[in-house]
């Protein structure tokens, strides 16, 4: 069997992969070979113990050392196989902010425990801390070795599930409001976090309120340093929009280019498709789509060649527009039917869905305001306008 | 296909940008526009030496046998700057008509001369490979003897003043014609009064004036030579979009109001970013464009549709908008903006409305 390092052949990484696969993976029933069902903790310990989990990261640190390339080979064997645990230094968020920003003491003691579990739920936005981050009001108090946390977060997605959660803090109320910030790898699993699904208004519930009382966690759980909490975060969210940016390329990949546009599929339906009006507001559409889908193209391609792109921050934005406007394109050509709802209606519960869904872009990682103002800060290089809070003491910041 | 290596691409877009940045400032625009030619000759005939000129002639003509993505880049860099360079019409259009539809002794002497930047060509008339058509055209060619003649009079051709050869298009009962004419006595110009100052029509006038006709225009090769066409337009509105955009940036950036840089505010920064979306779609449009021509896709119909709308509609809405944020210095003649907002306008209608090209984008996704 080949080693698996930098000079490992594509064929010979795919081939140890793909052996290993065989050997533990019963692709049949999804779970490990030799069993029944599939015990997550059980089948995420065997991939980690491989260095499948984060191929890419250093054979100290639990991976096996290898290029992003080397690494998607592995992913792609796994996903064949519909199989887990891959590529989790691609899309971990907390063990890749631990590996990144974390001590020493912390990568030892959490990262096996945090890559043979559930993802990390991130405990960020606050009621009165939204498209504001910096202005979190969650108090951490020193108590011995631990902290004692008291506060609200809000829109955390996998909250029940998460075992941790990476939470921001405010540990200092007398400096400004970003030199005050603390944050902590946090233990879900205790007395004082209670979750509370929110209800949407597409009449889902991906998102909880998190209520934390006097919850604890231990100061060797502090990810960075004290009141450092904001320069970690950076590392966090910025691999988060990596991630979410990569999610608009990869899925477009997947698309299928050439099934019916759903707007072509309607119009015909409801008998609107000859009319030119109509044709041109649905060509307009489907163009706004096509040229997110170029300029991704590009921005993965300056990716490829220059490390980064700056094309990349503008997806999300696109989106927006392609979404609402399709919702509203699509509600119009239903007219009357649009009203209605129930399962003898889908296409109306759909559409009426489409348009609410569509917030879910326009608001969530950020309104498009807040991302129009990231775009002209940092990739037009337009000057900043001036914080009222910024050297203010942050009990002094005026609030809602 | 391109015969063009990615790093001599590179080099060529590089030399070509460095040349322009020194040599075309907007004193030289001026001037060139206001001479008799219409545009500065010297940047003509640099052109040539630099080979550009020649970028979609085939090697065999003394061109460089460049693709589409080529005379993108070409067309990029004269759009940055505004350059009224006859480009499109001389080393796009007519040079594909000529290579695929003129005999021999004749092609050769004419794409030669092309690339060496000592011969243009004006398009008029109607047809698909005629940017402005003009359908109220009296033009009739004859047979007298062995030779054609050419008679009538024909509007909106552009350039026609300095140009040598006519390239006049007759589309009757869906059948295309074409013919060349040489400028002679027996053809006369007169030109037109434009909103934008640097695009120079004519209305020509021909009184038996000996004519070539083109041969075996098949209905396939003319829309290769359209889409051409259009994808090299649309890389010129896609650079000149980037440039204006890019003069407003560093406007907001430096104009100071109430105590600090106007683009501080964020009214302006919500304009701004929403902009740069039509910025970078243009760009990648009409990449796309070029980049499916060249490679044969049978998606090229669609992607030379869409680059053709969304390049007219971000110049458009671009150059409009960099007047409204730069203020009132953008509403004097001085200042440069009203300069590429007039040439977006002027754009509007050149190989069909945006309009036209949203309904063709729709058909040919249909088709595919």
């Amino acid at each position: 069997m080949a080693i698996l390092d930098r000079s490992a052949s594509p064929e010979d990484i795919n081939s140890v992969v793909e052996a290993w696969l065989d050997q533990h993976w019963d692709s049949e029933k999804r779970c490990a070979k030799g069993e029944d069902s599939y015990d997550e903790k059980a089948w995420l310990t065997k991939v980690f113990e491989a260095g499948f989990c984060v191929p890419s990261w250093p054979t100290e640190y639990y991976g096996l050392g290898l290029s992003q390339k080397q690494s998607g080979i592995i992913e792609k064997a796994f996903a064949k196989r519909k199989a887990q645990g891959s590529a989790r230094d691609r899309f971990h968020l907390g063990a890749i902010t631990v590996f990144k920003v974390g001590s020493e003491e912390l990568k030892r003691a959490m990262l096996p425990v945090m890559l043979t579990g559930p993802i990390c739920c991130l405990l960020y936005s606050e009621p009165n801390a939204g498209s504001d981050l910096a202005g979190v009001r969650t108090k951490a108090i020193p108590d011995g070795d631990d902290f004692i946390i008291t506060g609200q977060k809000i829109w955390t997605s996998n909250a029940q599930e998460a075992e941790y959660g990476m939470l921001l803090t405010r540990t200092d109320w007398d400096v400004p409001k970003h030199r005050g910030i603390t944050f902590f790898l946090f233990p879900m699993k205790q007395d004082g976090v209670e979750v509370k699904p929110i209800n949407q208004i597409t009449g889902e519930s991906e998102f909880n309120e998190v209520f934390i009382t006097e919850a604890r966690v231990p100061a060797s759980h502090i990810i960075g340093n004290l009141n450092e909490g904001w320069t970690s975060f950076q590392t966090a969210i910025a691999y988060e929009r990596l991630i979410m940016g990569q999610g608009i390329t990869e899925r477009r990949g997947k698309s299928k280019a050439d099934s019916e546009p759903q707007l072509i599929t309607l119009a015909r339906k409801y008998e609107k498709y000859d009319d030119p009006t109509v044709r041109q507001k649905i060509a307009q559409a489907l163009a706004y789509r096509e040229l997110n889908g170029l300029n991704m193209q590009r921005a993965k391609q300056e990716i490829m060649t220059n490390g980064s792109s700056s094309l990349m921050s503008l997806g999300k934005l696109a989106m927006s527009r392609v979404q609402h406007g399709e919702a509203a394109i699509a509600t119009d050509l239903l007219g009357n039917a649009a009203l209605l709802d129930g399962d003898d209606y889908p296409d109306a519960v759909n559409i009426n869905f489409d348009a609410a869904k569509a917030y879910m872009n326009s608001i969530g990682g950020g309104t498009d305001q807040i991302q129009k103002n990231i775009i002209a800060e940092r990739v037009l290089n337009l000057p900043k306008e001036p914080d009222l809070d910024r050297d203010v003491a942050f009990r002094d910041v005026k609030s809602s | 296909m391109s015969q063009i290596s990615d790093e001599d691409r590179q080099a060529l877009r590089d030399g070509f940008s460095r040349y322009l940045e020194a040599e075309a400032d907007q004193e030289k625009l001026r001037a060139g526009i206001a001479s008799d030619r219409g545009y500065d000759n010297s940047i003509w005939q640099q052109m040539a030496e630099m080979g550009l000129l020649g970028i979609a002639i085939s090697e065999d003509f003394d061109g460089v046998g460049g693709g589409a993505t080529d005379v993108a880049l070409v067309m990029e860099e004269v759009g940055r700057k505004l350059v009224p360079v006859p480009f499109a019409s001389t080393c796009v259009v007519a040079a594909e008509m000529i290579a695929r539809f003129v005999p021999d002794p004749i092609k050769q002497d004419l794409l030669q001369k092309i690339a060496a930047g000592q011969l243009t060509v004006s398009i008029g008339g109607t047809g698909d490979f005629v940017s402005l058509s003009d359908d109220g055209h009296s033009l009739s060619a004859e047979l007298s003897g062995d030779s054609w003649v050419m008679n009538g009079q024909v509007s909106f051709v552009s350039h026609a003043g300095v140009a040598d050869y006519h390239l006049l298009g007759l589309k009757e009962d869906g059948v295309d014609s074409a013919y060349l004419v040489t400028a002679s006595d027996a053809v006369s110009a007169e030109r037109l009064s434009t909103n934008d100052p640097a695009q120079r029509l004519f209305t020509l006038n021909f009184s038996d004036a000996e004519a070539i006709k083109l041969e075996d225009m098949d209905a396939e090769g003319i829309n290769q030579v359209r889409m051409r066409g259009v994808a090299a337009v649309a890389a010129e509105q896609a650079g000149a979009t980037r440039a204006i955009f890019d003069i407003t940036m560093e406007y907001l950036r430096t104009r100071y109001q109430f105590g600090r840089p106007i683009g501080s505010f964020q009214a302006i920064k919500h304009m701004a970013a929403d902009l740069l979306v039509e910025v970078e779609s243009g760009t990648s449009a009409a990449l796309a464009a070029a980049k499916a021509l060249d490679s044969g896709s049978s998606s090229a119909e669609k992607f030379v549709s869409l680059a053709a709308f969304t390049c007219k509609d971000a110049f458009r809405t671009v150059s409009a908008q960099a007047i409204q944020m730069h203020g009132g210095i953008a509403y004097t003649e001085e200042h440069i903006a009203h300069l590429y907002w007039r040439r977006a306008r002027a754009g509007l209608s050149l190989f069909g409305s945006s309009d036209e090209h949203r309904e063709h984008y729709l058909k040919s996704r249909e088709a595919a």
